[in-house]
């Protein structure tokens, strides 16, 4: 049984958790605590699109080497981690000497836990967790599936649920009103004391929350819809 | 940063006083995938600012407490008072106190204790912190 008090994603950090470096130290935190080296957590897409751990909202600590080709970093759909997931809402350990996966087992991995996850979107999410050989009992492979559920919720209010808002912070409001008055990331970032890295997410928060492409189009919906003037 | 970065050298400086980290952090970085990282090292914030005000640094480690100073919340906005745009990571020992929930605003990105960081974490760092987030679409051009 997991103490939680020595377990980080089972922790304070949990309700702390504000960006994706967070949550891959809670979803790092929970394959580590269960033996696994590494994990994936990403959207389940189309049928024929496999694991595409290069989505937007995706997390993994998965080698690059593993991949035929590091830039794409996809399972493909023939891979039997992604069947069960277009198969499986429940979770379950695959041994992978048994079951060819050829990410996963040309890596060298021995077993490969998944954990089908539902956003309250009702968008289908995948986490798998990789290490070597080992079984998991039902029990503990209960708790992990509570604790990974626990972590994605968490992770959804924060993260992917800003796909599906339309308000604006007011960090947000703060950055394109300064865009709409000409200013670039790096000036914004200058100005309000922050990195340009985090100026841009920011933005494509605001980008995806307004449903737009670019920083015009941006700036132009923002004032038709009266959250800057 | 522009992903033409992301495919060179990286320059990463760690600011902590106790010179021990460097060796360990060193060390970590070269069990990540990635090599193209150079890491600077000062021991304290003034010599950091110094570093930053003369360029080429891509990214900072920034040791929570630094003596005399207190912690990120009075060393972070130096670096950013400098003109330093990019990421600011807080490392510490114990992140569990409760005023690191407000590190976004003395402008860091990311906290991670020294514990939690290896090979693996490394290269989502990496990866999180110095791709291109917007599309080319989004791009300063298309205003």
């Amino acid at each position: 049984m997991l103490v939680t008090e020595t377990v980080l994603h089972l922790g304070p950090e949990l309700e702390r958790a504000v960006n994706r470096m967070d949550f891959f130290r809670l979803f790092k935190s929970l394959a580590g605590s269960h033996g696994f080296s590494y994990f994936g957590l990403t959207e389940i897409l189309a049928d024929d699109q496999g694991i595409n751990l290069q989505h937007v909202h995706a997390l993994h600590n998965l080698p690059h080497a593993w991949f035929d080709d590091p830039k794409q970093q996809v399972i493909e759909a023939d891979d039997p981690v992604f069947v069960y997931l277009q198969q499986s809402s429940a979770p379950c350990v695959i041994d992978m000497n048994e079951n060819h996966s050829a990410v996963l087992t040309a890596g060298g991995s021995r077993s490969v836990a998944i954990v089908p996850l539902h956003a309250a979107t009702g968008k289908r999410h995948g986490l798998i967790m990789v290490g070597e050989a080992r079984e998991l009992e039902h029990q503990a492979l209960a708790l992990l599936a509570l604790d990974a559920a626990l972590i994605f919720q968490r992770y959804f209010e924060v993260i992917l649920s800003l796909d599906s808002i339309s308000g604006l912070s007011d960090r947000e409001i703060q950055i394109v009103r300064w865009t709409s008055e000409g200013k670039t990331s790096a000036e914004i970032a200058i100005i309000l004391g922050l990195s340009e890295h985090t100026v841009n997410s920011y933005i494509a928060a605001v980008l995806r929350k307004l449903h737009v492409v670019n920083r015009a189009q941006m700036v132009a919906s923002a004032i038709r819809s009266g959250l800057i003037t | 940063m522009s992903s033409e970065q992301s495919d060179n050298q990286i320059r990463i400086l760690l600011v902590d006083d106790d010179p021990a980290e460097h060796i360990l952090l060193k060390r970590k970085l070269k069990s990540a995938e990635d090599s193209s990282i150079d890491l600077d090292y000062v021991s304290d914030i003034g010599s950091a600012v110094d570093v930053v005000k003369a360029g080429g640094i891509d990214m900072i480690f920034l040791d929570n407490r630094l003596v005399p100073n207190n912690d990120f919340r009075e060393t972070a906005p130096q670096l950013r008072g400098a003109g330093f745009i990019g990421p600011i990571g807080i490392i510490s020992s114990d992140i569990s106190g409760r005023y690191f929930e407000q590190f976004r605003d003395f402008g860091v990105d990311f906290k991670i204790g020294k514990d939690e960081i290896d090979g693996t974490v490394i290269n989502f760092i990496i990866k999180e912190y110095t791709q291109d987030q917007l599309s080319e679409t989004c791009s300063e051009d298309y205003m």
